[in-house]
């Protein structure tokens, strides 16, 4: 390109001015060889999150089954869609319910869009729950991984609050019920049980209040939080030395001559210029050339998020186009359904709350979210790490999949199994 | 993976064609160019015919703000030719809204005028459904969450089979017609008019309140009912009372299909609003209500036949008979007042109408809130009513007096026994009936049972008729053979002192014990008593507990009561003293108020 020493023309320019434009935006060609490879992850802004190599071991979809790729996109789609969603919502409690109607009847690809939120916020807290799983049945979240599940955990329950406090939006039976018992729920926690409640509702029952507030939160306060805890948990990735994986899996393929790596006590030499790689500490990904389990992140990687995104985005179109979301009768105060059913990932929690309401609402969901917070610090064997059900964390996941089956249990009890009064009906009759 | 990444991409593509289809091709969109071709065949002028060639499709609506909260109704956009006279053929959606003159449509200079504009009016007002729908599904109402399908058109899937039919007609909408056009006798709204009689002749005002209209407490208040609920709820709630809720002691009337529907249309139109008042008004009417009437206008206090005649007047008025039997009117509810004078006193009855769940504690009858005059009088009435029925045997008797709520084959569920508590006795139970002396059957018989629906009848039968009904029950329905009751060894007088002792460890006794069929409370509802019958006594029937001994209360205690689920509690090892302190409980919580038990002690 630069062979010439022409001074550029008018006309040249404006001949040169695509390619011009696009070799400014995009600074490598498509590559074709390792350097161009390295230098696209490298140079693009949204592939540096990347590593320029990743282990095979991460890209095996049977390992990670991209649980939490896929709760990254529906967060995607669920910002896309709200944002759109925001447009014509008010939250207000005389006009909600109306732009439902609106929605569903005139506006342009109104229901579509309601039902594709929905669904992809039922899909998140599912998946986001699944990748919970996941990375604690393939027991990731030991050092030095500790903290990104801490965060991980911190995602999770702003994963429940986030669908909980849209759940009240529409403004129909439905949501209002659902909401009235969640936070009854919140309120028997001592203490401070009916002062949370207050503050949530900002009135002694679910009204205007409530929903200004919930409202509030499902579109500014939470989202924030939730984009902040992601930006920490991937950058966390990136930092721990990327996904987890079993210890062979960093064994050469062909053994080499040991590198030694060990920048960790760095002696700061008054008459020496260190690069900035001097000061990094931790677990390198990769240095020196010598063969191994790892290839390019592009296009191995990129291809295999896509497919995960494309997925995602499949199943949620297909969901919207033959389900639509519900949409109860408009909210009446002093006709309350029977029975009142809080949204479905709280069932198990209301199903506990019909035997104790101390322990079932507030009690055992506590504990299990400080043992699930403690676990990566109690539980510190080396053992087992990168392998599904692996022999040496029997007791760990024994005890983790005995509190989800029964979490699962009391949830398929209270949808499917409570009728009027939270008596016990058949579901097939 | 490229080729699962293909078919993931095939599958959005596809999903985005179907979306897309779904969304520019409107089946409204159809109605409305249908419509404009049709009405260029029918223009007549070149400059119509140009006006009609600019119309592109659009969604109409009407923003209507008059009627309680703002209404947008967009069924113009589909129903085109609703203003449009020529299309009075066309099949809808594109037929003209017919003109009426009962709707006040009327002929101006050759063309008919509404008086009920749509652009004033909208659509929803008069017809319900759902005005921003644009489907045809969700508008009319046929989602089975929207509260108001089209009135008389429209029934909703999930809303009874049987019901479904009889739900249909234009006289439905009368009681959107009545949200403006609230006056008695209006000619528009005959069938919400014959509705609010029937809810006063059938006695509803008895026992429900709506505001402006009546002030009864023991059931659920209707102001709102026709908003709060459904046709077919309405309906059900009419024929079926007990359907929704089980223990519902609403009774079912004698209602024919005509009526049951004008009832349901007149409570589909209590829905709390009134457009045709103003605010101010509205306030006014509620100050004035709370003002106390007028004491000027005092009756002349009737005496002797007029105050009789009086009674008989009002007793007709007021509809008793929707549930009481007088002569040959039956409502199939409550007790025979055909020969009241000889049952009753003139101050039970009195006191009666006033507090019906004084003498009989679970009296279902509603406490009516009338002046004392008419109360007087009434009861004149009622106490002048001394004919016994003509009975010639045992079995006559029975038919004319007991079978009411002993029933036709005597196991107690009589016609209007459900109505009654406690339950009447089923006589089949030899167990019991032989179990007990022939004093106690025959003092039951002629001094009645207090406190519950039994009534003396000691002057409407003499001592041989009420031997002979005896010996008929005996023979038709205990069959058994009288055996020789052996009295059973138990103190006369309670012989533990009353004291708050005694009593509190009565009351500890008693939950152990006791509650699972009697209740915590002692009302007879503990979580056992469902299946049991007779059911477990309500302890705190004053009336009935101080008409009974001691030494009953002990011999049923310590022996059980037989044909009963009472055990005997001697077997589960209560003492004489623990027995004592459980009669000293259920005395104490009968004493609370004295005027009570010198009321109950009256009779």
């Amino acid at each position: 390109m630069s062979e010439t020493t022409k001074a550029p023309t008018l006309w040249s320019s404006i001949r040169e001015m695509p390619a011009n434009v696009w070799h400014s935006v995009f600074r490598n060609p498509l590559p074709s060889d390792d350097y161009g490879r390295s230098s696209t992850s490298f140079t693009n802004f949204f592939l540096h999150i990347h590593p320029v190599k990743v282990n095979r071991n991460t890209l095996r979809p049977i390992y990670t089954l991209g649980l939490g790729l896929m709760s990254f996109f529906l967060f995607l789609i669920l910002v896309v869609t709200g944002v759109l969603l925001m447009f014509y919502y008010v939250p207000s409690t005389t006009q909600a319910y109306d732009r439902m109607l609106d929605l569903r009847g005139t506006v342009a690809f109104g229901t579509f869009l309601r039902n594709m939120h929905r669904w992809s916020a039922h899909g998140m807290v599912g998946v986001v729950f699944l990748h919970m799983c996941r990375v604690f049945l393939t027991g990731s979240y030991k050092k030095p991984r500790e903290f990104n599940w801490v965060l991980g955990v911190g995602l999770f329950l702003l994963t429940l609050f986030l669908s909980f406090t849209g759940y009240l939006l529409p403004w129909d039976q439905l949501a209002f019920w659902a909401i009235t018992v969640g936070t009854a729920i919140a309120g028997y926690a001592p203490v401070i049980g009916q002062e949370v409640r207050f503050l949530l509702l900002g009135d002694a029952t679910v009204g205007q209040e409530a929903l200004l507030r919930f409202y509030v939160l499902h579109v500014a306060v939470l989202p924030l939080a939730m984009t902040l805890l992601i930006v920490l948990h991937f950058w966390r990735i990136r930092k721990d030395g990327g996904l987890s994986r079993p210890v062979e899996a960093d064994e050469a393929e062909t053994p080499a001559a040991p590198v030694t790596v060990s920048v960790r006590a760095v002696q700061m030499a008054k008459d020496k210029i260190y690069g900035l790689q001097g000061f990094v500490r931790g677990p390198f990904t990769k240095v020196g050339n010598t063969p191994d389990k790892t290839v390019y992140a592009w296009p191995n990687l990129i291809i295999a998020e896509l497919f995960v995104f494309v997925l995602t985005l499949a199943v949620i179109l297909t969901l919207s186009l033959l389900y639509d979301a519900p949409l109860e009768e408009p909210v009446s105060v002093l006709h309350p359904p029977n029975p009142a059913k809080a949204p479905w990932y709280f069932l198990g929690l209301q199903e506990m709350v019909s035997y104790s309401a101390f322990w079932g609402g507030v009690g055992i969901p506590t504990v299990f979210v400080i043992l699930l917070l403690i676990a990566p610090y109690v539980d510190r064997a080396q053992k087992g790490v990168g392998k599904w059900f692996s022999r040496e964390r029997l007791l760990a996941n024994t005890i983790f999949l005995s509190f989800v089956i029964t979490n699962i249990i009391f949830v398929i009890i209270g949808t499917f199994f409570r009728g009027a009064n939270w008596e016990f009906v058949s579901p097939w009759k | 993976m490229r080729l699962a990444l293909a078919i993931a991409s095939f599958v959005v593509l596809l999903v985005h064609g179907a979306v897309f289809y779904k969304q520019f091709f409107h089946k409204w969109e159809n109605y409305q160019t249908g419509y404009f071709d049709q009405a260029r065949t029918l223009a007549k002028t070149p400059a119509e015919k140009a006006a009609l060639d600019a119309r592109q499709p659009r969604v109409e609506q009407f923003i209507v703000t008059s009627f309680g909260d703002t209404r947008v109704d967009r069924c113009g956009t589909c129903h085109m030719a609703m203003d449009d006279p020529r299309f009075d053929k066309h099949a809808q959606p594109m037929r003209t809204h017919s003109y009426s003159a009962a709707l006040g449509d009327g002929q101006v200079n050759g063309k008919w005028e509404r008086r009920h504009k749509f652009a004033d009016f909208g659509c929803t007002v008069c017809h319900d459904g759902q005005g921003r729908g644009l489907q045809a599904h969700y508008s009319h109402g046929e989602d089975h969450y929207w509260p108001d399908p089209l009135a008389g058109y429209v029934v909703q899937a999930n809303w009874r089979k049987e019901f479904q039919p009889k739900l249909k007609g234009k006289e439905y909408m009368e009681s959107n017609c009545a949200q403006c056009h609230t006056e008695e006798g209006f000619s528009g709204t005959t069938h919400v008019d014959r509705g609010r009689k029937l809810f006063f002749s059938n006695n509803c005002y008895g026992c429900h309140r709506i505001e402006g209209l009546s002030d009864g407490t023991q059931g659920p208040d209707l102001t709102e009912v026709g908003k709060k609920f459904k046709l077919d709820y309405l309906m059900e709630s009419i024929v079926d009372p007990r359907a929704n809720l089980a223990t519902s002691f609403m009774p079912k009337f004698n209602l024919s299909d005509a009526d049951v529907k004008d009832m349901v249309i007149f409570l589909k139109s209590r829905r709390g609003v009134n457009f045709a008042e103003t605010s101010l008004q509205r306030y006014r009417a509620v100050l004035n209500a709370k003002r106390p009437a007028d004491e000027a206008a005092k009756e002349p206090v009737l005496q002797g036949a007029a105050l009789i005649s009086q009674g008989e007047k009002l007793v007709t008025d007021r509809a008793c008979t929707a549930c009481h039997k007088l002569g040959a009117r039956d409502g199939g509810v409550a007790p025979d007042l055909s020969f009241e004078g000889l049952l009753k006193e003139e101050a039970w009855v009195e006191e009666h109408f006033k507090n019906p769940r004084l003498s009989i504690s679970d009296s279902i009858m509603p406490a009516f809130r009338f002046a004392d005059a008419d109360f007087k009088a009434m009861t004149a009435y009622l106490v002048s009513l001394k004919t016994a029925p003509a009975m010639t045997n045992g079995a006559e008797s029975y038919k004319a007096l007991c079978l009411r709520c002993h029933g036709e084959k005597g196991d107690g569920h009589g016609p209007i026994a459900w109505y009654l508590d406690p339950y009447p006795r089923d006589l089949t139970k030899a167990g019991f009936i032989n179990s007990k002396s022939m004093e106690r059957l025959t003092s039951s018989i002629k001094n009645g049972v207090a406190g519950t629906s039994m009534p003396a009848w000691g002057r409407t039968l003499n001592d041989t008729q009420a031997q002979a009904v005896l010996q008929y029950v005996f023979d038709t329905y205990t069959k058994e053979k009288r055996r020789e009751v052996k009295p059973q060894k138990a103190p006369d007088k309670n012989p533990v002192a009353m004291s708050a002792e005694s009593v509190s460890r009565g009351e500890a006794a008693f939950i152990n014990r006791c509650a699972g069929c009697h209740g915590r409370k002692a009302d007879g509802k503990g979580p056992n008593s469902p299946d049991i019958l007779p059911r477990p006594r309500n302890l705190r029937n004053t009336a009935f507990v101080e008409s009974v001994s001691d030494r009953r209360l002990f011999e049923s205690i310590l022996y059980g009561v037989q044909g009963s689920a009472m055990p005997s509690w001697i077997d589960y090892g209560l003492s004489q003293n623990d027995v004592g302190d459980l009669v000293n409980f259920v005395r104490s919580i009968n004493q609370k108020s004295p005027v009570r038990s010198a009321n109950a002690r009256g009779n």
